[in-house]
């Protein structure tokens, strides 16, 4: 039997119908056809799913949509703004840490989470804070020195 | 950052440090993947697997799925009656099943949830027998032949000689045998397998799945399923990850078609994450059993490599082919003077497997130089000194006739001994802290052909069309960036046309290392063709022989006379609006044969490299730490610095997941580790500090110099496992090397010193 929810995403508020046991990473794909947020292992192994929930990444394949309603749910699509990309996206691509792509919006929105919280990590606190996703192509390499740039002093963050 | 050696200067775009040029789409998340393809109409499929891994199937029951409100088809091997995906592979069972997720029936729903009820509604019954799941099980006399038509179960056997084997053995100071194996490992991609098919139209098939070779899509799905391969539309959008495990189409693929034919509306066929582990997996066990000859000053002699490897249920033509000839690899890099080489394929009741990453090069380059370390260790010398004395150089013929034009192997290795203070660090380290090194080459593709075709628009801007996929590789950016050289423009002024076989030229895919060698030359020579056009509107309007055109920052002007430049667009719309009428349009179509022992597995091309990995070993728990990489390759010509120092890392990255985590533990046909929670892979934090070096040594046959460097990394991270047992002080024979393994070969030393 589907439930009328109201959702908070990217700061619109959707009315939709949903059975009880649906994923918010399926909601935000298939009901919002908000497909930036991959789905991949539905286990929560691989962190392709993080979306912001309140200013903390959390993992869509393992939220139920009805857990949503009355918070704040952001995805990768909120980023950019109208004078241009998010630095943090700008310096995944300067930096060379975008391979595939299939991973890039799960850990982008996994490090907009911790530079949020905490805008200077030190490389050890961005390493773990990334630990939840997975990136066989650039093996985390490139990555970190992406976060790395914006979490500098004087890196910018929005 | 990494360190260029011979700094290229002469090229303005070629050598520079290239972002992605599909970086805005994928990191806004706009980048299109299989799984975001939604069409009208569209249904959902679920495979019904075997749960045995060996019987004869007595019945199948779909009538209860078939009656689920919601499902629009069920199929089982009566909609394809007698179709096989290869010799010994149906495309769904009908008498017999071979492994635990052999596919047995499917069915297409209206959603996700409606297919996977429908599929646990279907009632198959089976009479087990008795399985095999190891080699030595299978090829053992009287063992039951899993395939009726192979009765020892040895699917495959080659062997040959090259050289006077005996008597190179009989020369030799020193001879040894060692013998390790490889546990079966998983490609691992983030995007799980998917495809959409559209069989709707009669004769006429379109599939959207993420995969390495288009082409081969088309003529593999075309010949199954009775199309016409030109009536296999074939839509590559963005892959994610391949890691050689995405060549060809598998067999979801062609379900989904059958769904698709059955239903009359297009089929999309997800798999979890179980069916990823249990069904696709990468490689089988791997053994190997290497004689190596040498000489008491290193010089080697012969080398005798017997292996055997785990094909699993099925024979895949296009992995099991080219493991035969792997045997190219091992003159590769060292001379020698005689070779022997024995391989057996062996069929047990394991999944069917495919490559792994580094499409089995990895392990067969970890078998060998893993030898040669202990080889080197046992006549008293520098296995870098060894390996060094052996290496190949730029003008040598290996002992399977392959030629090298352009090599960079030596100075690779003199970079990263240099670098990394090998020779005070080797055998001088504390307990538990090693050294080791690794030495590579790799083919850029193999014989084969490319071609590519360029537009140029009234407004100066540029189509590149192609049919190479980029899988993240950088491969678009890189053809990009050739074109942009060639034609005196900015990677920015030209699109990339690509993943369509409808408007794509002739290419075999991104495999095989051949990305930047045959296409990259097509594209280079479609370019010329189009400025050859060009030029020749160009002078007759500036009133110069077309030879004085020069190109530059999407201008042409005579040589010596900047001032009187005049656009591309304009050079065009006088070209078309001419009363010669013409488009400026460029094509270019490469092929080459090298002249090999193996022609069709070798090329004119080879990149090198040499790694040195540290380590160090925690006695108590077994963990081994990887604290630093340095390493250096010989790509040729660097196109972009950036996009290759990407492919080292996760080629590093990959080599020490492969050789120290990765294993799908196998207990009776099952993998019992089905998860990315339970397959052990590295972490952010795990990754070591890699230092890079990029050598150049401007190939003649390559697109302005360049070799592959797609793989050629990942062959060298052998350095990982030479280290581990530099810092034990003992050998590890089986990969990968568990803390578990580990602490065995510790234990070993300690009772081999009693």
């Amino acid at each position: 039997m589907k439930r009328i929810i109201e959702l908070n995403v990217n700061g619109e508020v959707h009315e939709i119908a949903v059975q009880p046991w649906r994923l918010l990473v399926d909601v935000l794909r298939d009901d919002l056809r908000l497909t930036g947020t991959k789905r991949a292992c539905g286990q929560g192994a691989c962190g392709v799913c993080t979306v912001i929930m309140d200013g903390r990444a959390i993992l869509s394949c393992l939220t139920l949509a009805v857990e949503c309603e009355g918070h704040a749910i952001t995805t990768i699509e909120a980023l950019e703004g109208s004078d241009g990309l998010h630095p943090l996206q700008q310096s995944f691509i300067d930096h060379g840490a975008v391979q595939c792509g299939f991973c890039t919006p799960g850990v982008i929105m996994t490090a907009k989470a911790l530079l949020d919280d905490n805008p200077h990590p030190d490389d050890e606190t961005i390493k773990e804070a990334l630990a939840g996703t997975y990136c066989r192509c650039t093996g985390h390499i490139k990555t970190v020195e992406a976060v790395r740039h914006i979490a500098q002093p004087g890196g910018e963050v929005k | 950052m990494s360190a260029m050696m011979k700094k290229s200067t002469d090229l303005s775009v070629i050598g520079t440090r290239q972002p992605k040029l599909d970086g805005p789409l994928k990191t806004t998340g706009r980048s299109q993947f299989t799984d975001d393809v939604v069409m009208a109409g569209m249904l959902h499929g679920k495979i019904v697997r075997s749960p045995i891994a060996c019987g004869r199937i007595v019945g199948i029951d779909t009538s209860k799925a078939e009656r689920l409100p919601g499902v629009k088809a069920v199929v089982t091997h009566r909609d394809c009656p007698g179709v096989m995906i290869s010799a010994d592979r149906e495309l769904l069972c009908s008498d017999r099943v071979y492994f635990i997720g052999d596919e047995v029936a499917a069915v297409a729903a209206v959603d996700e949830e409606t297919a996977a009820e429908a599929a646990e509604l279907i009632t198959v019954e089976y009479e087990p027998s008795p399985a095999i799941f190891s080699m030595e099980e299978a090829i053992t006399t009287g063992a039951p032949a899993i395939h009726k038509e192979c009765k020892n179960n040895k699917m495959d056997e080659f062997s040959l000689d090259i050289g006077n084997v005996e008597r190179a053995f009989d020369e030799a100071d020193h001879v040894r045998i060692g013998e390790c194996s490889f546990n079966p490992n998983h490609n691992c991609f983030a995007e799980h397998h998917v495809v959409v098919a559209d069989y709707s139209l009669p004769g006429k098939l379109s599939i959207w799945t993420p995969n390495q070779s288009p082409l081969y899509v088309q003529k593999s799905m075309g010949a199954v399923l009775g199309i016409s391969e030109s009536n296999v539309r074939v839509f590559n959008l963005n892959t994610g990850g391949a890691f050689s495990g995405r060549i060809g189409p598998r067999k979801h693929n062609f379900i989904a078609a059958v769904l698709s034919r059955k239903a009359l509306r297009p089929v999309k066929i997800r798999c979890t994450a179980d069916e990823e582990f249990l069904v696709y997996p990468g490689s089988g066990h791997f053994k190997y059993t290497f004689k190596t000859g040498v000489m008491k000053d290193g010089t080697l002699k012969a080398t005798e490599a017997t292996y055997q490897f785990d094909c699993g249920a099925y024979w895949d033509p296009l992995f099991n082919v080219l493991l035969q000839y792997k045997y190219h690899l091992i003159p590769q890099v060292y001379h020698m003077e005689a070779l022997r080489w024995k391989e057996t394929a062996v069929y047990t009741n394991n999944p069917p497997n495919m490559y792994p990453h580094g499409a089995a090069f990895l392990q067969l380059k970890l078998a060998q130089e893993t030898e040669l370390d202990l080889v080197a260790r046992e006549i008293g010398m520098d296995p870098m000194e060894l390996k060094f004395k052996n290496a190949v150089k730029k003008g040598d013929t290996t002992l399977s006739r392959i030629h090298y034009a352009s090599c960079g192997l030596k100075e690779s290795i003199r970079k990263v001994s240099q670098k990394t203070a090998w020779k005070k660090k080797f055998g001088k380290l504390p307990p538990y802290r090693g050294i080791g090194i690794g030495c590579g080459a790799m083919n850029s593709g193999g014989p084969d052909k490319a071609g590519a075709l360029i537009k140029i628009g009234e407004d100066g801007k540029l189509s590149l069309f192609i049919g190479l996929p980029d899988m993240g590789q950088g491969s678009h950016t890189a053809m990009m960036m050739i074109a942009a050289e060639t034609l005196g423009v900015t990677a920015e002024d030209i699109t990339v046309v690509a993943g369509d076989t409808d408007v794509a030229p002739f290419d075999i895919g991104a495999f095989g290392q051949r990305g930047t060698f045959f296409t990259g030359n097509a594209v280079k020579l479609a370019c010329l063709d189009a400025r050859k056009q060009l030029a020749i509107t160009a002078g007759e309007k500036l009133g110069v022989k077309p030879g004085m055109i020069v190109f530059c920052n999407g201008r042409v002007y005579p040589k010596g006379e900047p001032e009187r430049a005049e656009s591309f667009g304009k050079i065009v719309s006088l070209t078309l609006h001419s009363q010669a009428g013409k488009h400026i349009m460029g094509k270019g179509f490469y092929h080459t044969t090298a002249t090999s022992r193996e022609p069709w597995v070798s090329t004119l091309a080879y990149s090198f490299g040499a790694q040195v990995a540290e380590v160090e070993v925690n006695p108590e728990t077994g963990i081994v730490t990887l604290l630093r990489v340095t390493h250096a390759h010989d790509v040729g010509r660097a196109i972009n610095p950036l996009a290759i120092e990407g492919q080292i890392d996760g080629q590093v990255f990959s080599g020490m997941s492969q050789i120290l985590t990765e294993e799908c533990v196998m207990e009776e046909g099952k993998v019992l580790n089905p998860s990315m929670l339970d397959y052990r892979l590295p972490r952010s934090f795990e990754a070591p500090g890699i230092e890079r070096f990029i050598i150049e040594t401007n190939d003649p046959y390559g697109p302005y110099g360049a070799k592959e460097v797609g793989e050629g990394p990942i062959v060298c991270t052998m350095a990982i496992a030479n280290a581990v047992s530099d810092a034990i002080g003992w050998p590890v024979r089986e990969f990968p090397i568990t803390p578990e393994r580990v602490l065995r070969a510790i234990r070993e030393k300690q009772q081999n010193k009693k």
